[in-house]
């Protein structure tokens, strides 16, 4: 197994090289996709010893995601782990979603950020209910997390992966991939720490709606 | 003996209907659309075949919003209309953003050394 972390980042000079320290104590090779960000994080993220890749551009959270991915695919690896760039994923359980692939267990699996104890707001947890539903809406699928970035792509999840929605709403095209391609999916609880910098940085309310209509808007007329 | 009559639009509307079906699942079996979207789609499309062919259905929404006259139906119809084309051309944009993507991925992975047949580790 060759496995690469992949992170999407905009504008994280603040956070970017924990989360590259963090990823690569449990591998070695760690690729961000910095997306049009004016902040210097493409220098700190070479300086912490990741592979860059810079959009000229502000594409979107899905666009970079999918540069990383067919990255990845050129550059051999078989596969994937997604990482948010702010660090409000645990590192530590890499491994742990990393064996769901390697046991052939699963194609993907996605963190469960609601499998554990976790202080969550309020907000989040309404808005991530509507994104689980907007998502079983359209795939069928239901999973209790959809919209986490903490995912692992085993190596025929990431043979065959191909997302076109730039924005947030990449999540749910991931699931539909895998609900197409019938991927076998794992779910598995992951530690989450939010605060005030994650709180602003990651999804409100009214973009949330705006990523299920979005979504829904997609669906019928693909 | 019963005779049926048909008004042009419960001929068409139907015929259009059965046709989006079967394109639907047309699609589905081609892969490019999921079980799940196959069966929302003829959901969707079953409803409008029903709804025009038995119009009286729809009475309950001549009661909640007090439209009862053909002019207002008309209306209503048009911004439907004028709606769809609105979701189309949101679709043409979004179609222009990923064509856009794509070109700014291939210039990034170009940019990093990272070409189509390149093979190389860091």
């Amino acid at each position: 197994m060759k496995p690469i972390v992949v992170i999407p980042a905009y504008n994280e000079a603040t956070r970017i090289a924990a989360v590259i320290r963090g990823a690569r104590q449990y591998v070695p090779d760690v690729l961000v996709v910095v997306d049009g960000a004016t902040d210097g994080t493409a220098h700190i993220a070479r300086d912490a010893g990741a592979r860059v890749i810079v959009h000229p551009e502000n594409c979107g959270a899905g666009a970079a995601t999918m540069t990383g991915i067919e990255a990845a695919r050129r550059l051999g690896y078989d596969t994937v782990i997604t990482v948010d760039a702010d660090g409000q994923h645990a590192t530590a359980d890499i491994p742990r979603l990393l064996e769901a692939v390697v046991s052939q267990k699963a194609d993907l699996v996605v963190a469960n950020r609601f499998g554990r104890r976790n202080n969550i707001p309020l907000i989040r947890r309404i808005a991530n209910g509507l994104g689980n539903f907007v998502t079983f809406a359209v795939t069928g699928v239901y999973l209790p997390d959809t919209q986490c970035g903490f995912k692992v792509f085993g190596p025929k999840a990431l043979a065959e992966v191909d997302l076109r929605m730039s924005g947030f709403e990449f999540c749910t095209e991931v699931i539909r991939e895998a609900a197409r391609r019938r991927w076998k999916i794992v779910s598995l609880p992951s530690k989450v720490v939010y605060s005030e910098y994650t709180l602003a940085k990651g999804q409100s309310f009214a973009s949330g709606l705006q990523t299920a209509c979005k979504i829904l808007l997609r669906t019928f007329l693909r | 003996m019963i005779t049926l009559e048909f008004t042009p639009y419960q001929v068409v509307v139907p015929l259009f209907g059965v046709l989006m079906i079967v394109y639907a699942w047309n699609l589905v079996v081609r892969q490019k659309k999921t079980i799940w979207e196959g069966i929302l789609w003829t959901t969707f499309w079953s409803a409008i075949i029903y709804i025009s062919l038995v119009p009286s259905s729809l009475q309950f929404l001549s009661a909640l919003t007090g439209i009862k006259k053909n002019e207002n139906a008309a209306t209503i119809t048009a911004i439907g209309v004028i709606f769809f084309i609105l979701f189309y051309l949101i679709m043409r944009i979004e179609e222009l953003e990923q064509r856009l993507v794509k070109v700014v991925r291939e210039k990034a992975l170009s940019e990093a050394g990272i070409n189509d047949d390149s093979h190389t580790t860091k």
